[in-house]
């Protein structure tokens, strides 16, 4: 393969989509030259996640709120940490971004960020399959992205 | 942090407030007001041609006699002038108020402080009480006349059997806001107050029970809650662990599917140490339910028949999520708040059991995880005190005082005496509906009432009180027998004007705070609903509903 990405943005947040998204990206890059910006997003639907709550008081909110915090980055610190040892063992630069809001904008938004060479993306969760309703709006991406797109399979 | 925005949003909706209060005292919205109230319009047009064609009379009779003509009195104020004055007033109120402070918003420099958080919030609490005057003033009636334009096509009333009153329109428009438009940034930290809105109809809520009412409603509620909150909380932690959930994801959810929906299963994540996921899918599945719930349960109980006490204790326990049970009873009950009244002392019931669950589940929990860190019990106690509910108990202690109103208000002391003066009693007109509608009841107790309503002229009891209400409601479209109900209702109790006035600010408290807490239920949150706590939810919420349905329709009676 001639083409080698100086920089490859990983959009990856450990599910099964996402590990075939870092295999596919590790095909892609070349130790010492490509660095990997991995990108993991916290769903904008956490804004959301105190719902309709009206009962409680401040105190008990403001638990709820840190205690969910803590949840999200524990999972995203070890995501994070995860893909920057593999990327270690394959002798590639890492670099790690956690954003929080829509998942293609924030792509979008690193992506201009970063100017990457290729952006590498696991594929759609396939339906019925359990995990968070937050997925990438590929339509968006094709629009926005100057980038080549590379979707796992 | 600066909290406020310079935006003249706020300026803007105090303006338009002003407006609608000017173009309604000046008459200019007349048109407008007559086709969204066309019964109060057109008894207004009769009153108005009444009062001309007497003044006429008068003048021609006394022409004829040769005195001069008589000074002309004025107008009784019709219904509809009510109605219109009632909107001016709260419009010019409001409209003041916003318009003032969106100045000061817009002069007062930002810089840190308690001036800047309250001018951040004021805008936001502007946003739903506007579109909340604006559903209630014009959406509201309009949905009503559209249900009755299309019942001759659709052979029913859309809007009464869908329940689209003021209630539920604020809610969807509210999830409407949020979901497709998104709440304007200059809006977003007042949007949050609307549950200080619903706390505050809570508390004003104490001012409507009477002693006997809160002890018998309460102990009801105790017997009922107890048994479903509990059961459903044992049925969750005896299953979630046999379909393999873990500990976090098992203690999250009974919290929610038991006791009060989001805010408990808020109350109960940290002590459980809920991962995110377990967050996600329990909160989902308890917002996908009580939105369902919602429209459901007032639909439910309008085709089963069932009153005000009925309804609101079935809602009160069988739907999962607290909010939503104030907008089930209102929707079921709009216009009379009834309904919530006896809904909402189950709703502080499951507040009350709060703090013992998160207790229970923390016990649990600490239990069967390994490593898990001790919880301090007492002050998980302390804490998960909902102390909005010491308002309640202090209004309902000064009401019960009589600070409010003289103690023979809340018996309806007019029932047995003979205090109804003969202008109270019914009229002939009102016996002739009423003997009409005689042939029309099929139950015995409803026959009977309205026999007696129609020997004595007035009320003799509550319970006959409670019976008619279900006559009138089947009445439907037979205004003449809903007429005789009311004004013999209206003899019997004698409202006092405060109470009145605390029957209004209360439904307008929920229907505010209703509307602002549509505005945080977002569809992405509850896309969310999955995994076991879905199926869990679902099937435990399912047994909780039909199961407080079967014993309320065969042991609560309506009255209480």
């Amino acid at each position: 393969m001639s083409f080698i990405p100086e920089t490859l943005l990983l959009a990856h947040h450990g599910t099964d989509g996402a590990k075939r998204a870092e295999a596919a990206a590790f095909a892609c890059a070349v130790a010492s030259r490509t660095r990997i910006v991995h990108l993991f997003v916290v769903p904008d639907f956490w804004a959301g996640m105190q719902g309709d709550d009206w009962l409680n008081n401040a105190w008990t909110r403001d638990a709820f709120a840190v205690h969910v915090e803590r949840q999200l980055d524990a999972e995203a610190t070890m995501e994070v940490d995860a893909l920057a040892a593999h990327c270690m063992a394959r002798g590639l630069t890492c670099n790690s971004l956690v954003r929080f809001g829509e998942p293609a904008e924030c792509l979008l938004a690193v992506a201009r960020e970063v100017q990457p060479d290729l952006v590498v993306i696991g594929p759609p969760r396939p339906k019925g399959t359990l995990g968070y309703r937050s997925r990438m709006d590929l339509e968006k991406l094709a629009r926005g992205l100057t980038a080549p797109l590379l979707i796992a399979r | 942090m600066i909290y406020s925005h310079k935006s003249p949003a706020l300026l803007i909706i105090g303006i338009l407030m002003l407006m609608w209060g000017w173009l309604n005292n000046a008459g200019s919205l007349d048109g407008m007001q007559g086709w969204l109230h066309p019964g109060a319009y057109k008894e207004h047009k009769q009153a108005v041609e009444k009062h001309a064609a007497d003044a006429k009379a008068a003048a021609e009779k006394a022409a004829a006699e040769g005195k001069p003509a008589p000074e002309a009195k004025p107008m009784k104020p019709s219904k509809f002038d009510g109605t219109k004055a009632e909107q001016a007033q709260l419009a010019y109120i409001l409209g003041g108020l916003f318009a003032a402070v969106g100045v000061l918003v817009l002069v007062i420099p930002k810089k840190e402080g308690h001036l800047d958080y309250y001018a951040g919030v004021v805008p936001g609490m502007a946003f739903i009480v506007g579109i909340a005057c604006a559903v209630r003033w014009i959406l509201d009636p309009m949905f009503a006349n559209w249900g009755k334009a299309a019942q001759p096509t659709l052979g029913w009333d859309f809007a009464r059997i869908m329940n689209l009153n003021y209630i539920i329109l604020g809610i969807v428009l509210g999830m409407i806001i949020v979901n497709v438009f998104r709440i304007p940034a200059w809006a977003n930290n007042g949007v949050r107050t609307a549950r200080l809105f619903l706390k505050t109809g809570v508390v004003l809520l104490g001012t409507l029970y009477s002693a006997a009412e809160l002890a018998q409603l309460g102990a009801l509620s105790v017997v009922m809650i107890g048994f479903f909150v509990l059961g459903s909380v044992w049925l969750v932690l005896l299953w979630g662990p046999r379909m393999g959930a873990s500990n976090s994801m098992t203690g999250c959810s009974p919290s929610g599917v038991g006791v009060c929906g989001v805010s408990a299963a808020v109350a109960a994540s940290p002590v459980v140490n809920a991962k995110a996921v377990d967050i996600a899918f329990t909160l989902g599945t308890i917002l996908l339910w009580g939105v369902l719930c919602m429209f459901t349960f007032p639909t439910i109980g309008q085709l089963l028949g069932m009153g005000p006490v009925q309804f609101g204790a079935w809602a009160g326990t069988g739907i999962l999520n607290s909010a939503q049970v104030a907008g089930a009873a209102l929707a079921f009950d709009p216009h009379g708040i009834e309904t919530l009244k006896v809904a909402e002392i189950f709703n502080i019931t499951r507040v009350l059991f709060l703090p013992l669950i998160v207790v229970w589940l923390a016990a649990w929990y600490v239990k069967r995880e390994v490593g898990a860190q001790k919880v301090d019990l007492g002050k998980v106690l302390v804490a998960k005190f909902p102390v909005f509910v010491i308002g309640f108990l202090f209004m309902f202690l000064l009401s019960t005082m009589g600070v409010f109103a003289p103690s023979g208000h809340y018996q309806g002391k007019y029932f047995a005496h003979e205090q109804v003066k003969e202008d109270k009693l019914l009229k002939e007109k009102d016996l002739a509906a009423l003997q009409a509608m005689l042939p029309k009841v099929t139950k015995p107790e409803e026959t009977k009432a309205l026999q007696d309503l129609i020997a004595n002229r007035k009320l003799t009891s509550r319970e006959q009180d409670h019976v008619l209400k279900g006559v009138a409601k089947a009445a439907k479209d037979d205004k003449a027998v809903k007429d005789a109900i009311g004004n013999a209702n209206k003899a019997a109790w004698h409202d006092s004007k405060i109470i009145r006035a605390f029957r209004d600010w209360i439904a307008w408290l929920f229907a505010i705070g209703l509307t602002g807490l549509g505005m945080q239920i977002t569809v992405a949150s509850i896309k969310q609903a999955g995994g076991k706590p879905l199926i869990i939810g679902s099937v435990v919420g399912t047994i909780k509903a039909i199961g407080s349905l079967i014993v309320v329709l065969l042991f609560v009676k309506e009255f209480v």
